[in-house]
């Protein structure tokens, strides 16, 4: 066979082989298993030690263009959080949609739960700009950062925040981050004030957040998609009421995505082994005099 | 004075939070956080800078057919309309900018939902093609550090998704091994390095010796 030819197939066959990888999981659901990483093992004890009554804030740190990695992780720690009697508070950071994706996805996880309460047991803060400057000024007053809910109500007039003024009223933060803003809650808010932090990063940006990890800056991370689906898997296996939610068809899920995710890294690390065998058997070919 | 306040403005915004770290004294901390809250305001205005930014930048574009030009017009005509919408919706006109209480969208959210959501994540999905395409041209074992990557690469990708552990158990178990200590170590002296980097740099800002930002011309 021709070894040139192989090093210089053309990138549609390439692209070719990721959309089959990518469609064919999608129409054909393989329904992979999930095992669990001792980092997602201790964000899911973390809020599993957290008691009724006791209050979380979710930061939506990221937009749509890694909502399919941090949604589900979103969704997964809303529902763990609201089958606990966790009461949440939401806020966004991340300027490009991060309220937007908020709204959605606590909107989507507050209809599975009819009988909670907006105000009571989670309220969603909205937006704001300067997200370092508005962590640490959280620190003194959250009432100053966010004087009003997305709605525009008063943040006075809302019943769970007349005793939650600082971060000390507060037991955790999990923020779903894309960029650096995760990253802020785990070297500033945490290291500063000493507020347990859970990270979940898009799977890219992941490595760097295990150097806050093992010096114990961050409770928990879920890595990517990976990381969303091990959640799912330990939030389904301890509350088995909400594997009736995570079977609904048409809801998208990580462990849907990792179906796709796994086949595509297969196709890729296929790819990268093929390309070495070619370049190696190319060195070792004597070549023809001209 | 045009270079002297800005100068001193710096110097005190700059040493007040540092001092307010390590002082635990009230009035420093309350001017400290009272810094804080103007920074978040002027976050506000940065956004509206790089806005100011994008309007005359691309209109410069328009006006001189360059390259691309009607791209331009798509975005300006983009920015117009979140714009108003997200404004408008800033003072409750048109709903708000998320859901209505009933759960319909308001013209903000459809936007979002419709136009923005799609797009950027065609943009960000675009790139697993990519990606297969470039570590398959790229990705060589040339030479002993190409080698050692290659190898840690390919255990962490086949450990990351459930064919690894169905190959031994111990892949995953490898691949976290690899995760949380090599690259934590490799992690942390990129960070090590790059927090030096920025401490060195803003002290430079703070005392004044770095200058660029206020951008003064030549001599001034």
């Amino acid at each position: 066979m021709n070894l040139e030819r192989i090093m210089q197939v053309d990138r549609r066959i390439i692209y070719l082989f990721v959309a089959a990888g990518t469609i064919l999981p999608i129409i054909f659901v393989i329904g992979l298993p999930v095992s669990i990483t001792p980092p997602t093992q201790m964000a899911f004890d973390r809020i599993e030690n957290l008691k009724q009554g006791d209050v979380v804030i979710v930061s939506f740190d990221y937009g749509p263009s890694s909502a399919p990695e941090n949604a589900p992780m979103a969704d997964a720690f809303l529902r763990h959080c609201f089958s606990k009697r966790i009461r949440v508070i939401v806020i966004a950071l991340y300027p490009l949609g991060g309220l937007s994706e908020a709204v959605n996805e606590l909107n989507k996880v507050v209809a599975e739960f009819p009988d909670l309460k907006y105000g009571v047991d989670y309220v969603n803060l909205g937006y704001k700009d300067g997200a370092q400057a508005a962590m640490r000024k959280m620190n003194e007053n959250i009432h100053e950062v966010f004087p009003t809910d997305v709605q525009g109500t008063p943040i006075s007039r809302i019943p769970m925040m007349k005793n939650v003024k600082t971060y000390a009223d507060v037991k955790l933060c999990v923020s779903l981050a894309t960029g650096i803003i995760g990253e802020w809650w785990a070297n500033l808010v945490n290291a500063q004030f000493g507020l347990p932090v859970i990270v979940g990063p898009t799977a890219v940006s992941a490595p760097k957040y295990y150097a806050y990890l093992e010096a114990k800056q961050m409770a928990g991370l879920l890595g990517g998609l990976k990381g969303a689906s091990e959640y799912e898997r330990l939030v389904v296996d301890k509350y088995p009421g909400l594997a009736k939610v995570y079977a609904t068809p048409g809801l998208y899920t990580a462990t849907k995505g990792m179906d796709v995710q796994s086949i595509v890294h297969l196709i890729m690390i296929a790819f990268i082994v093929l390309g070495n065998v070619v370049y190696f058997t190319g060195r070792r070919k004597p070549r023809k005099a001209a | 004075m045009r270079k002297q306040v800005p100068l001193l403005l710096t110097f005190f915004a700059g040493i007040i939070p540092i001092i307010a770290l390590f002082v635990p004294e009230k009035h420093v901390n309350t001017v400290s956080t009272t810094l804080d809250s103007w920074l978040i305001i002027v976050a506000g205005f940065a956004l509206l800078l790089g806005v100011v930014n994008v309007i005359q930048m691309n209109t410069n574009k328009i006006r001189r057919k360059s390259s691309g030009w009607p791209y331009a017009i798509v975005l300006l005509a983009g920015l117009a309309i979140m714009g108003f919408f997200g404004f408008a919706g800033a003072f409750n006109a048109f709903g708000g900018i998320a859901t209505r209480p009933d759960g319909s969208s308001t013209p903000f959210d459809w936007l979002y939902q419709n136009a923005f959501l799609p797009l950027q994540g065609t943009m960000f999905a675009l790139l697993a093609f990519f990606m297969a395409s470039a570590s398959y041209r790229a990705f060589r074992a040339r030479n002993v550090e190409a080698t050692i990557l290659l190898i840690a690469a390919l255990i962490v990708m086949f450990g990351r998704i459930p064919f690894g552990e169905m190959v031994t158990k111990w892949w995953p178990l490898t691949t976290e091994w690899i995760m949380s200590k090599p690259n934590m170590a490799a992690q942390r002296g990129i960070m090590i390095g790059a927090g030096l980097g920025a401490a060195s740099m803003a002290l430079r800002v703070i005392v004044g010796i770095e200058r660029s930002y206020l951008g003064l011309g030549k001599g001034e």
